[in-house]
């Protein structure tokens, strides 16, 4: 047997079939296909295992239907780290069969810093060419029907920001009297399609008394290529990461995306391969910290502005279950005075973006987001906040087909609004 | 099989619900028992004609067909022993009527359990049947397989909620067994000979079910003891003397001691049981009925009460049990679970005959489940991939089979036959039964194509 797959083995021989990954799994609530659900891909794994299944391109299929929300795994109750296995799996996948050429070429410019962000930022002047103003300005449709992008004509994308967030803040962020000195972990979204949300969060962390480095040198998490099995890429953006990051010394790192925070807190740990660099990450992991777990470990600043707002709340998967924070951001929110807080039904459930998921099975997504604001229109909320630019992205384009009026922000955006810095 | 059955079964459902691509069937080749077996071909039929056309095609071609809902059982009844067809239930999935008036609810077989319950509880009646897989078993595997659950000591088990159904026949014919009347009483009761049939006799589609009222109120406590025979003593102390709780759970010392190591909530690790104990009805009368039960709960030496009401109460209280089987898993990975039952008055023995049959076989062995209608489930703690530890547990099992039904028990409580019980279940029907059993088998279904391998037709 090889070494791979007795680390799976030790994962594999926990699960005890029950099933109970049925009844948490979204993309199973679609399907209802057992090849989607966590026991069905722990049982294809184990025949792989026992040399009866191959790394077919079908079994590459069936593993890539999954939106790695970790329901599957915060459910067992057999404690099966399902989320980490099947990661795992895809790289073994791709290593195999290789990755879709939209695919390879786009990760392979995610290693190209200073190319990826010239591409963005000139993204951001052309994108009219492909792109139309959907209504009432929530976002852009495209002229044309864009599978190979996964998109459709009727999904209502975000446009890209025409000034980056880094471009728009200096490096440093210098105040008066620092108590500490953090960095801002921006992530790509942040950077160029919600700025607004970034500065939000620069804002929030200088009235705290924090000098905030926005460090210019950093990379994409590498979140959409690990969790396509492309480990190369993934690997060398998370090794750039860490040695940037663990480099400043600072405090704190700071994170305002979910995946880019669950990345690095977690994810990293078994990507990271050079020796050294796992020993600095370790350490560094230790201080990756939401904006909202931040906040409240600092203390809720007192005196707040009233928002007269009826507010509902999505956990991101990967903050939920990813970086354990549920508990603060809803804290900050009903800290708020005037704030009419209204929990929605199923707050923690996937709201069906699942990164590159969304690309492939757009239907399946849709239909998942579908419940999602069923639930958050039923609170009665003319405010969804969140902390993921992914899901912010889903949710505001199934609000924007239905034409809802409901908006979504960043938990952050509120936050900073509450304390007078809009 | 022969091509031709799939190029069929596809032009009888449409393509995309016939699946026989390897990595397809590898997911339909278990339950949560721990042997697989390949269905050949895996079909999701939408409603009953497509079902008996289904059977009426496999009956031309000789092909087995193996009915499965949501393949959480635990002893093996949704695994396609010998190939052939897996049929998947779970497309019929409408909740057709819940009927205050009558308190009778109609529903598709793979109506999701706890979808079900919630929707009767929103009715404002009750729908006892709790078996732990609720969120994602099926009624109609609640039914074939004739699920308990917890309440099963106050409450009954599934079969006492059956009213009637509509089976598919082997010969594809479709046939009303029962009706929604409760007062049914024209001919013997066939539906019975459905319930636990395990798929062997017809396959499920619309069942009609009783309702009944929901208690308002209900109480739970957790009694602890330092002698088993006192714990065991106590239940039926309390139910002899008029107090039959709706939950009556056991869990011996191996038991606690796992859930301390893995929960750490403080449970007394020295003691030799803990009784979780649950009574519900009107507020009025669960007060009567907590007070009788820590009089009898004293009585028996009891060293511990604690007691709950609030809902958050409740679930605390509640924790450790539900916490048996992560923390069983953390100790072995492959849990066999049992759910040999025995007349109450038997638990002390039935406990000391399992924990010498754990000895004698050198195996680990938790003992827990519904003491009040005599239900232990002894797990024994393992791993799949140990052969020989696999055939000492093989043999402890056989073991416990034959204590079982010595004091004069059945080899299952709610868990059913399947595949896995199948070789012993002559021990408990003697070989007349088995006989008729068979005969009637043979009767319903001569081609024997209806889930080999299962009940009288191993």
């Amino acid at each position: 047997m090889e070494h791979k797959y007795e680390e799976w083995q030790q994962q594999l021989v926990k699960c005890i079939r029950c099933g109970t990954c049925r009844s948490v799994c979204p993309v199973f609530q679609v399907a209802d296909n057992e090849n989607t659900t966590a026991r069905g891909k722990v049982k294809l794994l184990e025949a792989v295992s026992e040399g009866k299944l191959t790394l077919t391109t079908e079994l590459q299929a069936r593993m890539s239907k999954c939106l790695l929300c970790k329901a599957c795994a915060a459910g067992c109750p057999s404690g099966v780290k399902t989320d980490e296995l099947f990661l795992s799996a895809r790289r073994a996948l791709a290593a195999q069969n290789g990755l879709p050429l939209a695919k390879k070429l786009a990760f392979t410019g995610l290693t190209y810093r200073k190319l990826f962000d010239l591409g963005l930022k000139m993204g951001s002047l052309f994108q009219g060419i492909i792109f139309k103003d959907a209504p009432n300005g929530r976002g852009k449709l495209a002229r044309l029907p864009l599978p190979g992008a996964g998109l459709g004509q009727r999904r209502i994308i975000p446009p890209l920001a025409t000034s980056p967030l880094r471009s728009r803040l200096p490096e440093i962020n210098k105040v008066a009297s620092p108590q500490v000195r953090v960095a801002f972990y921006t992530g790509c979204m942040l950077n160029y399609v919600y700025p607004d949300a970034g500065e939000a969060i620069v804002k929030i962390l200088k009235a705290h008394d924090v000098e905030v480095v926005i460090p210019a040198k950093q990379s994409c998490c590498g979140t959409p290529a690990f969790t396509s099995g492309d480990y190369r890429v993934g690997r060398h953006l998370a090794e750039e990461n860490v040695k940037l990051l663990a480099a400043g010394k600072y405090d704190s790192i700071i994170t305002g995306c979910a995946s880019c925070g669950a990345a690095l807190k977690h994810e990293y740990g078994a990507i990271i391969e050079d020796p050294e660099v796992k020993q600095l990450w370790k350490e560094l992991s230790k201080k990756i910290k939401d904006i909202t777990e931040f906040v409240v470990s600092r203390g809720i600043k007192q005196d707040l502005r009233e928002v007269r707002a009826k507010i509902t709340y999505h956990d991101p998967c990967h903050l939920v279950r990813g970086m354990g924070v549920s508990k603060e951001p809803r804290q900050l929110l009903q800290a708020i005075p005037g704030v009419n807080y209204a929990e929605m039904k199923d707050a923690a459930k996937c709201c069906g973006a699942g990164g590159t998921f969304s690309m492939a099975h757009y239907d399946i997504s849709r239909t998942i987001n579908d419940w999602k604001l069923d639930n958050a229109e039923a609170t009665g909320a003319t405010i969804l906040a969140t902390g993921c630019s992914a899901c912010r992205m889903h949710i505001t384009d199934g609000l924007g087909q239905r034409g809802s009026n409901m908006k979504v922000v960043h938990t952050a955006e509120i936050i900073a609004k509450a304390y007078g810095l809009d | 099989m022969q091509q031709q059955v799939i190029i069929e079964l596809r032009r009888l459902v449409g393509a995309q619900y016939v699946m026989d691509q390897l990595e397809d069937r590898i997911c339909y080749s278990f339950d949560a028992t721990f042997r697989d077996f390949l269905p050949d071909v895996v079909v999701k039929p939408g409603c009953v004609a497509e079902i008996a056309a289904i059977v009426k095609l496999a009956g031309r071609y000789n092909v087995p067909i193996t009915a499965r809902g949501a393949a959480t059982g635990l002893s093996g009844g949704a695994v396609p022993v010998e190939g052939g067809i897996s049929l998947v239930l779970t497309r019929l999935n409408k909740i057709i009527d819940i009927d205050t008036a009558n308190r009778v609810a109609v529903v598709e077989t793979g109506v999701i359990t706890q979808d079900f319950v919630n929707a009767v509880t929103q009715a404002g009646l009750f729908y006892p049947p709790d078996p732990a897989s609720a969120k994602t078993s099926t009624i109609g595997g609640n039914i074939a397989e004739c699920a308990g659950g917890p309440r099963g000591v106050k409450y009954g088990i599934t079969r006492d909620y059956v009213l009637g159904m509509e089976v598919v026949l082997p010969d594809g014919s479709v046939v009303e067994l029962g009706n929604k009347f409760d007062s049914e009483m024209a001919g013997p009761d066939w539906g019975m000979l459905l319930v636990g049939s395990e798929g062997t006799l017809g396959i499920i589609t619309k069942i009609y079910l009783k309702l009944v009222d929901k208690p308002s109120a209900k109480q739970t406590l957790l009694a602890v003891f330092t002698s088993l025979d006192d714990a065991a003593r106590t239940v039926s102390e309390m139910i002899a003397s008029g107090t039959i709780p709706t939950t009556l759970e056991i869990m011996d010392n191996l038991t606690i001691r796992a859930v301390e190591d893995y929960l750490k909530v403080g449970l007394p690790v020295s003691a030799e049981a803990i009784l979780l104990i649950e009574v519900d009805g009107s507020a009025k009368a669960i007060v009567k009925q907590a007070e009788h039960v820590i009089k009898v709960c004293q009585q028996c030496g009891a060293t511990e009460i604690q007691t709950a009401s609030t809902p958050e109460d409740i679930d605390k209280l509640w924790q450790a049990r539900r916490a048996i089987s992560p923390a069983c898993g953390k100790l072995n990975p492959t849990k066999i679970s049992e759910d040999a039952t025995v007349p109450r008055s038997q638990i002390p023995t039935m406990v000391r005959r399992l924990r010498e049959i754990a000895q004698k076989y050198n195996l680990k062995m938790v003992i827990f489940g519904h003491a009040g209608d005599g239900n232990l489930h002894p797990n024994i703690l393992s791993n799949k991939h140990d052969h020989e530890e696999m055939e000492r547990v093989e043999q402890a099992v056989a073991e416990l089979f034959k204590v079982a039904l010595e004091l004069g028990g059945t080899l299952s409580g709610e868990h059913g036959i399947g595949y896995m019980k199948a070789p012993f279940l002559q021990w408990e029907t003697g070989e007349t039964g088995f006989a008729v059993g068979k005969a009637i088998k043979k009767v319903i279904d001569p081609q024997g194509l209806l889930n080999p391998g299962k009940l009288f037709n191993a």
